[in-house]
């Protein structure tokens, strides 16, 4: 990780103040479980891991390789666990977590070899053969490969509502974004996705997210 | 992300689809079988044990007891400044709370129009249409907590154009400015006499002389450099030169032999015989280490007939060409493949300007805007 980056967390920090729909029950207890963790309590940190780790895994397996996605959320965690000092809003704990991981994933990105491009014209005949024959993995990685050539707005939601299994409502609150914006977002990046996943006539284009 | 307009307010009102939101109403057998599919992407490990890893110490370390004296003294100290400040803030016209940046001194006295911001008169608010002026010996800072933060140099003169939900503008029309943008790529954006920066999720300085020529320099992440239809992309590391009338330059390394960028700001801005300018290209190549494939991807763009192919040689040996590009569409320009090939180079994803870029095309750029 750069040290650019590393000087970046210090102003990230100050800036993550004011975002919405945190819930208070829940505020109240990520800000309880990270004042904890600060004070030396590692099951307290470890309870955050359990909270965050599918949204933190989400995020990378939406920006980064899928075999070096595993080896980030320890990182992520890692490096957020030693800069827990610098988090001013104790509230903004996710919206934070998920900026630490997007830098990592970035960082990474830049650091690796250039990857093929992306397969995205996946016909559900294709999808269905391999599946039928067995080949689940295969027909997995061309839906997930479909789904990393939307545009980052909607790859991120649909990726953690499709593959980590949260709801809408839960992104919203746990990655500290609108309700109505994780919303519109996963609605426009689903209508794509089925777009490309039985691409005909009248697919539609590219839609402005929702940023 | 927000959902600051009314068009996805209504988007959100027209879905049906509640089992996609928040699984109620009516399984979509599309979406469960997608589900089902791509659950075998989760997180398949176990918690690490963190017990191992000491985090940084902060204040905390302080005893409880010991930690709630320092508080109180703080939130005393809290309460007498505010009190004086109220007292000071009396005799004052009222802050301007409208949308803008607030500035603050780092050092000097720099002004906000008529006013002067001074180190110990706190924040100031630099509105939409007002001029912030550092003068030889002021600093300020500027921050914003949805946009980032700009820290500014003395001798610049800068303007807040816009502060719309999806687009914050300002002008610099001279000086240096350090900015660190956490706002979404492609919402913060400086127009300069030469050019246009565009934020990509990134940190950057910025400089203008007193002829209007720019040069930025990016430390985190990518900007985007652009005058009409002239564009460049300039990561981490690396820089480029912008002059009026001509727009951004050829974006190049700054660990590049000193012969090179000398070669390169020949080609791009001086009006050179073609003998020289067959030169410089000569050098630029010659000198090319694979990290320049940054330098040549864009002048790809730039030259023509037999001087393209000739960067096309040289780039190619350093990043094979992706399956899905040929050398015929390369060299008649297709943009979605010099697209992929940009991407193949392993800087961030050039979808991310392309998408940005449509969204600006409705605001024109303000280059020379006074």
């Amino acid at each position: 990780m750069g040290s650019g980056l590393e000087e970046g967390f210090e102003m990230l920090t100050a800036g993550l103040g004011g975002r919405p729909v945190r819930e208070p029950l829940e505020l109240s207890e990520d800000a309880r479980l990270v004042g904890a963790a600060r004070d030396g309590d590692r099951a307290a940190f470890g309870r955050l891991y359990d909270r965050y780790a599918r949204m933190v895994h989400g995020i990378l397996l939406a920006k980064a390789p899928i075999a070096a996605v595993d080896d980030l959320v320890q990182d992520v965690f890692v490096l957020a666990l030693r800069r827990l000092s610098t988090l001013r809003e104790v509230g903004s704990f996710g919206a934070w977590l998920a900026a630490i991981a997007r830098n990592l994933a970035r960082d990474h990105y830049r650091r690796s070899a250039p990857e093929e491009q992306l397969t995205v014209d996946v016909p559900q005949e294709e999808i269905e053969l391999r599946a039928s024959r067995g080949d689940q993995d295969a027909s997995a990685n061309l839906v997930l490969d479909a789904i990393k050539s939307l545009p980052d707005a909607y790859r991120e939601p649909l990726i953690l509502r499709l593959v980590e299994g949260l709801t809408g409502p839960e992104i919203a609150r746990r990655t500290g974004l609108t309700p109505g914006s994780v919303r519109v977002n996963l609605h426009r990046g689903m209508q794509q996705l089925r777009a490309m996943l039985s691409p005909g006539p009248g697919s539609p284009g590219q839609e402005g997210a929702e940023s | 992300m927000n959902a600051g307009n009314d068009e996805p307010k209504k988007e959100v009102h027209a879905m049906g689809n509640d089992y996609l939101w928040d699984r109620s109403g009516e399984p979509d057998p599309e979406i469960q079988r997608l589900e089902a599919l791509l659950g075998r992407f989760q997180l398949n490990r176990p918690r690490p044990a963190f017990t191992e890893i000491a985090p940084a110490r902060g204040w905390w370390f302080i005893p409880r007891r010991m930690q709630w004296l320092i508080a109180l003294a703080a939130v005393a100290a809290v309460a007498a400044v505010c009190v004086l400040t109220v007292l000071v803030y009396e005799r004052k016209p009222g802050r301007d709370t409208s949308a803008g940046w607030d500035v603050s001194a780092m050092e000097g006295t720099p002004r906000l129009g008529w006013r002067a911001v001074s180190e110990k008169g706190g924040k100031s608010r630099l509105g939409v249409g007002q001029t912030l002026e550092t003068g030889p010996q002021a600093r300020a800072r500027l921050r914003d907590d949805e946009i980032g933060q700009i820290e500014v140099d003395p001798g610049t003169r800068l303007r807040l154009l816009n502060m719309g939900s999806g687009s914050k503008r300002i002008a610099l029309d001279r000086g240096t400015i350090h900015t660190f943008i956490w706002a979404p790529p492609g919402q913060f954006v400086v127009d300069t006499p030469s050019a246009m920066a565009v934020d990509l999720g990134c940190a950057y300085t910025l400089h203008v002389d007193d002829t209007g020529a720019g040069l930025v320099r990016t430390s985190l992440g990518w900007v985007g450099f652009k005058l009409r239809g002239r564009e460049s992309f300039i990561p981490a590391g690396a820089a480029c030169l912008t002059r009026p009338n001509i727009g951004p330059g050829t974006p190049y390394f700054e660990d590049a032999s000193s012969e090179f960028r000398s070669a390169l700001m020949r080609f791009d801005f001086e009006d050179t015989a073609p003998e020289q300018r067959v030169a410089d290209l000569g050098t630029v190549l010659a000198q090319s280490r694979p990290r320049d494939a940054l330098t040549l991807w864009h002048l790809l763009s730039r030259v023509d007939g037999p001087q393209r192919a000739q960067v096309y040689t040289s780039l190619v040996k350093f990043v094979p060409l992706p399956s899905s590009v040929s050398e015929t569409g390369i060299l008649r320009l297709d943009q979605p493949m010099l697209d992929q090939w940009w991407n193949a180079l392993g800087f961030d994803d050039i979808a991310v300007w392309r998408y940005w870029e449509r969204s600006w095309s409705s605001a024109a750029p303000q280059a020379n805007a006074k």
